[in-house]
């Protein structure tokens, strides 16, 4: 209909034209991505003459000299030109980023930005594209105040996200967002490739997330993929890079001769032993005679660089009546652990949408993901750090290991084999994932721009078929496998929503009312089937790695199934309403019943927000500053779905045991279950959104006070090793969110944008329902403790205040005397000052959460050079350094450098480290500020050069507009932690992936 | 109108899918994937044998750090490799205990969580026997009694090692806590009381006639049990009367090669009246169920079978012990009780008094294992040794399929003999026909007019390495000076183990 009207101006105009004398014709592109753009009001100033461009950004109209032409269009800023001697006009036009009509994706449905009263940030595609991952979650570090991305390293592993703090207990899971894509519900976006995505929304208040119910409590994140536009041409792209990656900020471990030093230093006549035994298997170092000729330094041995690229094709475009967007993706990066250990992506996704009727619209959403990842065996981390550098890779003396001659610590009198490359090379763990996202909606306008029903179904469809291979090797009677084995996991999961949505939309003079309501239906199944087959015939070949090659009998007790189902049905009702767009009211109430709660299947949670837009006021106009000024406060309710559902009962599991050299079934019957009450989350957030200096600067402020009620915590049970999930009490967590934006275009060729952002984190226990007012959570010897008052299970123990430098030291102290300690033992602080060193004395030694954080970004461009600069950083955090603890179980290993080289061995020799004995003994392996350091980092996140061709420069007509680029990601990190990598989500560094640095190279071409 | 019949058909619509978005509720009481324990179907009697064998299975699991806990404070055991391995195992073998330690805590909860288990399949079992008829009624009583006397020996095991614990008899475990925890001499009271109630109900037979569980309890069993808790009373009486109803069944006897009773030939055994049952099934791959035997065996060997593992040396044979069976000549239990590795061998000969050592000593076992130095310890457990060729073909764990004899015919004649030399009368023979019977089988002199010393003697030659036995008998006879062996010093503060920080930290519990 409009573009019959447009074309009925054309017409209209095309006859006064005669009447004109110049004929001037242009092209109109974005500056942003140069691309041309249709519909452009092209009109003389002051006149009712007026043209569009065409499919092709294309124009051409009659003027007279001096009249000027003024070029608009929705979205951008209006510029015109006033006609001198010139017959060709091209125009640019900026993005209009303060735009009032700026929408934004919120639950089933969208607002304009300036409508907003809760806490929501939008991230666009250009600013996605510029971080060489496989995950969209991994580009928005450091880039969204109070969304915490802690990267894994591993290929085709998930980064841990979680949105103003933790809202519930640390589990995995239980802390993710909920990722909506196009609709359809996710905890994982593994399977989406960063150039399908158009925007990604971050939902971060209870008000704003409330309409999706229980399962958006910690957070959503809408993520709306690439589509075509009505009456748009088609537009191929291609984008794609290259690189590779390499470890950074590698823990230096202690070498041959600072280990045999602390060895010595021991007092262990064994250790003293084994030494002596790795001279006499490998000869004496030539430089020092006391030393074995090995030095094996063995991060180094399994690390590796490890190449990554993507390539992507998509075309998207549109008619009258249809619009249509078609992409094609591959990915695939290597893990920077010496092993196979790699990740492969291919993904399709389509997606049409059709106007039937004037009143009937629907569309079709298919993304089909297809990848290959092998999983990287993380005890070699473990391992490296505690294989002993005397010790070779390669032993030719070990004559009886098969196939690859590895050394063996046992060998020289160690109890374990340390070296971890048996178990990278002869492990082989392939997983396939396949997703399959499919979605349907139909709209119908009941009553034309007022009343629409929608709706939509969708199914997630995702396999994952696991081959785990353990091939059959000898390296020594501790390290061996004689038969080979494969494990077979298929899990599938069937998950289906189907929504049903009325709105109404009207305005009532200055009353501008949408009145939503909905019902949501979910269906969530899984199920996992596992089979184990031992003595595979031909396992040499990977033709035949499968069960069907196994030994039959081996199959007996080694299958076993799990599944379940559950059902979740919401209603909902949203309310927006403002009075000429200056007073804002949004309200949102959802009922939903969840059948993992069965003690209170049904919960409703209520949520309002308001808002004020000062700057629509008349005191306000003209007043040089605000170019916009809204106040909002927003409150709400959400009960949390997330976590595990309860089993309400006791519950029976098989078990076998040998009963007369017969293996036999029994049963055992759970003697604790679960039996939860949803966790209530109930939120207040107050913000400010300001634009100014002529938009040139955008702020946004939130205050947010979050408290979790009837909190879920897994408590340890007495007596039984066992914990159980349990309501035990409440957290707050409280933050100040600031984000800033410049953006300056300072002449034709030159223009800046500086943005930062902080965020605050404040987390607290605020009420715990047991008699000892603590909860116990973490491994017993290092415990996490959450009390009233102090963060969520924080590190709990003994505060470390020096090292006992001499025996007059020790003989002054009666702590000293009575625990016999000597020299180079730590000294405690004895809180209570009872004259004592006890388990009273243990404090709160910090908490994982990060307090602080913050990003910023800096991007200058130059005609076609474009140049931009991330950083992002944390403080208030720690990590228990876990490689360290293991001391506790085996003390006879490797350790890292800045242990050995700073161990106390002398009077003055060091203030913080026990000595090398001292480091054995009971006294100094407490769960102690010695174990927990500090986590803060500062990370140059990302560099990039662009250098942009536009079509037709180099090459002629034919060269389509080409991007080149070379990004630096993750360049530079800096921390004083003693682990190589800062980024632990849950604080316990024990096995960490190392998080590579990437550098790569990228085209995108444009047609 | 056309428009109105048109908006009726939508609302129409609409209505239909609101209904059946409704019909889905129902669904919100489904639980998928999970069977409740209420849910089993008790009136298939059949299944009753279900939860008995779950307890079975909870028994037999044993964490390796339970032993080995159990047995390295006795004069007859070190921990291996001092200043190298676990420190705080090393120190509770030298009586200094750190309740922070992390195995303290694990083997409590080990104890525990099989205690709660046994306890819910006695109720599991209880459930069935509502719905029982005839024959089943009185299976179900057996089963009950089976129950308890796993239970009783677990409640036994915590007590010898922490003293005052919680007895736990029912599923709600909370309230058995509440009543706080209760003295060594109740919990032992109780465990022996246990036994009278099961053993009217037990199979009057040994553990390898049963056919149904074949190795299970027996009311010699529960007997056994009731010996030792009293043993600890100090009731000498009543140990007489139990060890002399188990001698005077006559359905036990010891096994005539002693150093094969602790093998696979062993297994089963009619001196066996207790014994944690593990299988490979004779089969390179497919099911097993075995005990990490690991912590036992030698950190380095050229065993026979060149595959079979190594282990981790944590569990050493003391000098004294072995100077005490050099002394006596006892080479069969000697050799069967120790495996010698050649640094152990030159450290026996630096004693003066040792210069020269029998031939039998050697690092060669029976079977042609041979033992190599390494640094964690001199000696290995030879009760818990399995040679290697012994396993299974493909199974080369070490110990792989051996069962683990908890109580046996030995230790019943000997808890016999002693209460006799400790003041009781018993019907079944004297106390001098018990030791020498013992002493027969391994070939040494008979002796006449025993003393408790000399039961004691006995005991350490005969039941050495196992189950803290030795450690056990000397805290009760208060024999400190035992204890303080190779420059360790034993007090009567050292009897127990403290309770747990962890423990301490969830409980109202005090050290």
């Amino acid at each position: 209909m409009k573009t019959i009207f447009t074309l009925l101006l054309i017409f209209l105009f095309s006859v006064h034209a005669f009447a004109q004398d110049i004929l001037i014709d242009g092209t109109i592109v974005s500056t942003d991505d140069n691309m041309p753009v249709p519909g452009v009001n092209v009109i003389v100033k002051g006149t009712t003459r007026g043209v569009s461009t065409d499919f092709d950004g294309n124009y051409s109209i009659n003027v007279n000299r001096g009249e000027t032409l003024e070029f608009s269009f929705l979205g951008f800023i209006s510029q015109s030109v006033t006609i001198q001697n010139q017959t060709t006009v091209n125009v640019s036009l900026v993005q209009d980023i303060a735009s009032l009509d700026e929408v934004v994706v919120i639950g089933y449905g969208s607002q304009k930005k300036a409508d907003l009263t809760g806490a929501i940030s939008t991230i666009k595609a250009e600013d996605i594209e510029k971080t060489p991952n496989s995950n969209v979650m991994q580009s928005l570090q450091g880039k969204v105040a109070g969304l915490q991305v802690t990267s894994s390293g591993s290929p085709g592993d998930s980064p841990t996200v979680r949105i103003r703090g933790v809202s519930s207990y640390n589990n995995g899971d239980n802390t993710n967002p909920l990722y909506v894509v196009d609709g359809m519900f996710y905890d994982n976006i593994d399977f989406l490739d960063n150039s399908q995505i158009e925007t990604v929304s971050v939902l971060k208040d209870a008000s704003s997330v409330a309409i999706f119910g229980q399962k958006g409590v910690n957070g959503v994140i809408i993520i709306e993929t690439k589509t075509g536009k009505f009456n748009q041409k088609p537009i191929f792209t291609y984008n794609g890079y290259t690189g590779f990656q390499a470890a950074q900020n590698v823990v230096k471990l202690a070498n041959a001769e600072q280990f045999v030093t602390m060895a010595y230093e021991s007092g262990s006549d064994a250790d003293i032993q084994f030494v002596e035994n790795a001279m006499q298997r490998y000869g004496r170092s030539r430089v020092n005679p006391n030393i074995p000729d090995v030095n094996t330094d063995w991060y180094k041995e399994v690390l590796r660089v490890a190449p990554i690229m993507s390539h992507s094709i998509g075309v998207s475009g549109g008619g009258e009546s249809v619009t249509y967007g078609v992409s094609t993706n591959y990915f695939s990066q290597d893990g920077i652990l010496d092993m196979k250990n790699d990740y492969e992506r291919f993904n399709i996704q389509s997606n049409v949408d059709v106007k039937l009727s004037e009143r009937l619209k629907m569309g079709t959403n298919a993304i089909f993901s297809n990848a290959t990842k092998y999983n990287a065996e993380n005890g070699a981390w473990f391992q490296a750090y505690f294989a002993v550098p005397i010790l070779p890779v390669y032993d030719e003396l070990n004559i009886n290991a098969t196939p690859i001659p590895f050394s063996d610590a046992t060998q020289i009198g160690y109890r374990s084999s340390q070296n971890p490359f048996p178990v990278m090379r002869f492990n082989d763990n392939q997983l396939k994932i396949r997703k399959i996202l499919a979605s349907l909606y139909l709209e119908y306008s009941i009553i034309p721009d007022k009343l629409a029903f929608k709706t939509s179904y969708r199914h997630d469809y995702s396999t994952i078929s696991e081959r785990n291979v353990r091939l059959p090797y000898f390296i020594s009677g501790n390290s061996q496998r004689e038969t080979s084995t494969i494990i077979r996991q298929e899990q599938i999961y069937s998950n289906q929503i189907w929504d049903n949505t009325l709105t109404f939309k009207e305005n009532f003079g200055d009353h501008n009312v949408t009145l939503l309501v909905g019902s949501s239906y979910r269906d969530e199944q899984y199920n996992k089937l596992k089979a184990t087959g031992k003595d595979i015939q031909g396992i040499g070949l990977e033709s035949s790695w499968y069960l069907d090659f196994a030994d039959p009998t081996s199959f007996s007790n080694q299958v076993e199934e799990i599944g379940d189902r559950f059902y979740a049905l919401g209603y909902f009702g949203r309310l927006e309403y403002n009075y000429k767009s200056k007073y804002l009211l949004n309200a949102t109430v959802r009922r939903e019943g969840d059948a993992k709660f069965p003690k209170e299947i049904w919960v409703t949670t209520p949520t309002v927000g308001v808002g004020w837009v000062i700057s629509g006021e008349d005191f306000m106009q003209d007043n040089g500053i605000f170019d916009f000024l809204k106040i909002r406060a927003s409150w709400g309710q959400l009960a949390n779905g997330a976590l595990g559902g309860s089993a309400g009962t006791r519950t029976v599991s098989q078990v076998t045991t040998d009963i007369g050299d017969v293996s036999t079934n029994g049963i055992i019957s759970s003697s604790n279950f679960t039996d939860l009450e949803r966790e209530i989350l109930e939120e207040t957030n107050i913000g400010i959104s300001a634009r100014m200096f002529q938009n040139k600067l955008s702020l946004e402020a939130d205050y947010y006070i979050r408290d979790t009620k009837k909190l879920v915590i897994p408590v340890d049970q007495p007596i039984v090793s066992n914990t159980v999930l349990e309501n035990v009490g409440e957290m707050r967590n409280k933050g100040l969110e600031i984000s800033a934006n410049w953006n300056q275009s300072i002449n034709d060729n030159w223009n800046f944008s500086i943005s930062g952002n902080i965020a605050t984190l404040d987390n607290e226990v605020t009420k715990i329902n047991s008699a000892s007012g603590y909860f116990d959570t973490g491994q017993a010897e290092f415990r996490q403790r959450s009390m009233v008052g102090e963060p969520i299970e924080a590190f709990f123990g003994w505060e470390v205040v020096g090292v006992y430098q001499n025996d007059t030291e020790v003989q002054n102290d009666p702590i000293a005397v009575a625990n016999n300690l000597v020299p180079g033992d730590l000294i405690f602080k004895d809180t209570d000052e009872d004259g004592d060193i006890d388990a009273d004395d243990r404090v709160v030694l910090g908490s994982y959460l990060p307090s602080f954080s913050y990003g910023g970004n800096f991007q200058v461009s130059y005609k076609n050079f474009d140049f931009s600069l991330a950083v992002f950083g944390q403080t208030g955090n720690e990590i228990l350094n876990r490689k360290r603890g293991e001391v506790l179980f085996t003390n006879d290993t490797n350790m890292d450098a800045d242990l050995a080289i700073n161990r106390w061995h002398g009077e003055g020799t060091s203030n913080s480290y026990p000595s090398s004995a001292g480091r054995r003994k009971l006294w100094n392996q407490k769960m102690s500020t010695f174990f927990v350091e500090d986590g803060s980092f500062f990370r140059i996140q990302n560099i990039q050069l662009a250098y942009t061709i536009p079509s037709g420069a180099l090459l002629g007509k034919n060269m389509p507009e080409t991007k080149i680029t070379f990004t630096a990601e993750r360049p530079f990190t800096s921390f004083k932690y003693n682990g190589f990598n800062p980024e632990v989500a849950d604080g316990i560094d024990r096995q960490t992936y190392p998080v590579p640095a990437i550098y790569t190279v990228g085209v995108n071409i444009k047609i | 109108m056309k428009k109105l019949k048109q908006l009726l058909k939508l609302l129409t619509m609409l209505l239909v899918m609101f209904i059946t978005v409704l019909s889905c509720s129902e669904k919100l009481e489904e639980n998928d994937g999970q069977l409740s324990a209420d849910d089993l179907d008790f009136t298939l009697s059949e299944n009753m044998v279900l939860p008995l064998i779950g307890a079975y299975s909870e028994t037999y699991s044993r964490g390796w750090e339970d032993p080995l806990l159990i047995g390295v404070r006795g004069d007859d055991v070190n921990a291996g490799g001092v200043g190298d391995a676990q420190g705080g195992f090393t120190n509770a073998d030298l009586f200094s205990y750190d309740n922070g330690y992390w195995m303290f805590n694990q083997v409590w909860e080990n104890f525990y969580g099989d205690i709660t288990d046994i306890v819910n399949s006695r109720e599991t079992i209880e459930k069935y026997k509502e719905f029982a008829a005839g024959n089943y009624i009185d299976l179900a009583d057996q089963y009950i009694a089976e129950t308890k006397v796993l239970s009783g020996f677990q409640h036994l095991q915590m007590s010898r090692l922490w003293s005052d614990i919680f007895i736990i008899t029912t599923s709600n475990v909370s309230e058995d806590i509440d009543k706080g925890v209760k003295t060594k001499e109740e919990v032992m009271e109780y465990v022996s009381d246990l036994m009278d109630e099961a053993i009217p109900f037990l199979p009057d037979m040994r553990p390898n006639e049963r056919t149904d569980i074949p190795g299970g309890i027996t009311r010699y069993t529960a007997l056994a049990i009731k010996a030792l808790a009293n043993l600890e009373l100090e009731n000498y009486q009543i140990v007489a009367d139990v060890t002399g109803q188990i001698i005077s069944s006559n359905k036990f006897s010891l096994y005539p090669d002693f150093y094969e009773l602790f093998k696979k030939p062993g297994q089963y055994s009619n001196e066996n009246l207790f014994e944690l049952q593990f299988s490979d099934y004779n089969s390179d791959s497919g099911d097993v169920n075995n005990h990490l035997y690991a912590p036992f065996g030698p950190a380095s060997w050229t065993p026979i079978v060149t595959t079979a593992s190594p282990g981790w040396g944590f569990y050493e044979p003391s000098l004294k012990y072995i100077k005490f069976m050099i002394d006596r000549d006892d080479e069969t239990r000697l050799v069967t009780s120790v495996c010698f590795t050649p640094r152990g061998i030159d450290e026996i000969m630096l004693d003066p008094d040792y210069t020269t050592l029998p031939s039998y000593i050697s690092n060669v076992t029976p079977d042609g294992d041979i033992f190599n130095d390494y640094a964690r310890a001199m000696f290995a457990s030879g009760k818990h040794y399995l040679p290697s060729n012994q396993l299974t073909t493909g199974r080369n764990d070490y110990g792989s399929s051996k069962n683990f004899i908890v109580i046996r015919y030995a230790e019943i004649l000997l808890m016999y003999a002693e209460a006799l030399t400790q003041g009781a009368s018993g019907g079944s023979m004297t106390a001098d026909q018990a030791v020498n019977l013992i002493r027969n089988r391994v070939n040494m002199t008979p002796i006449a007019g025993v003393t408790t010393d000399d039961v004691m003697d006995e005991k350490f030659a005969e039941l050495g390495m196992e189950w803290g036995i030795r450690y056990f008998d000397m805290i009760r006879l208060n024999k400190y000076d035992e204890l303080s062996y190779d420059g360790r010093t034993f007090t009567a503060e050292a009897e127990y183990l403290p309770y747990p920080q962890d423990q301490l930290d969830l409980l109202p519990l005090e050290n």
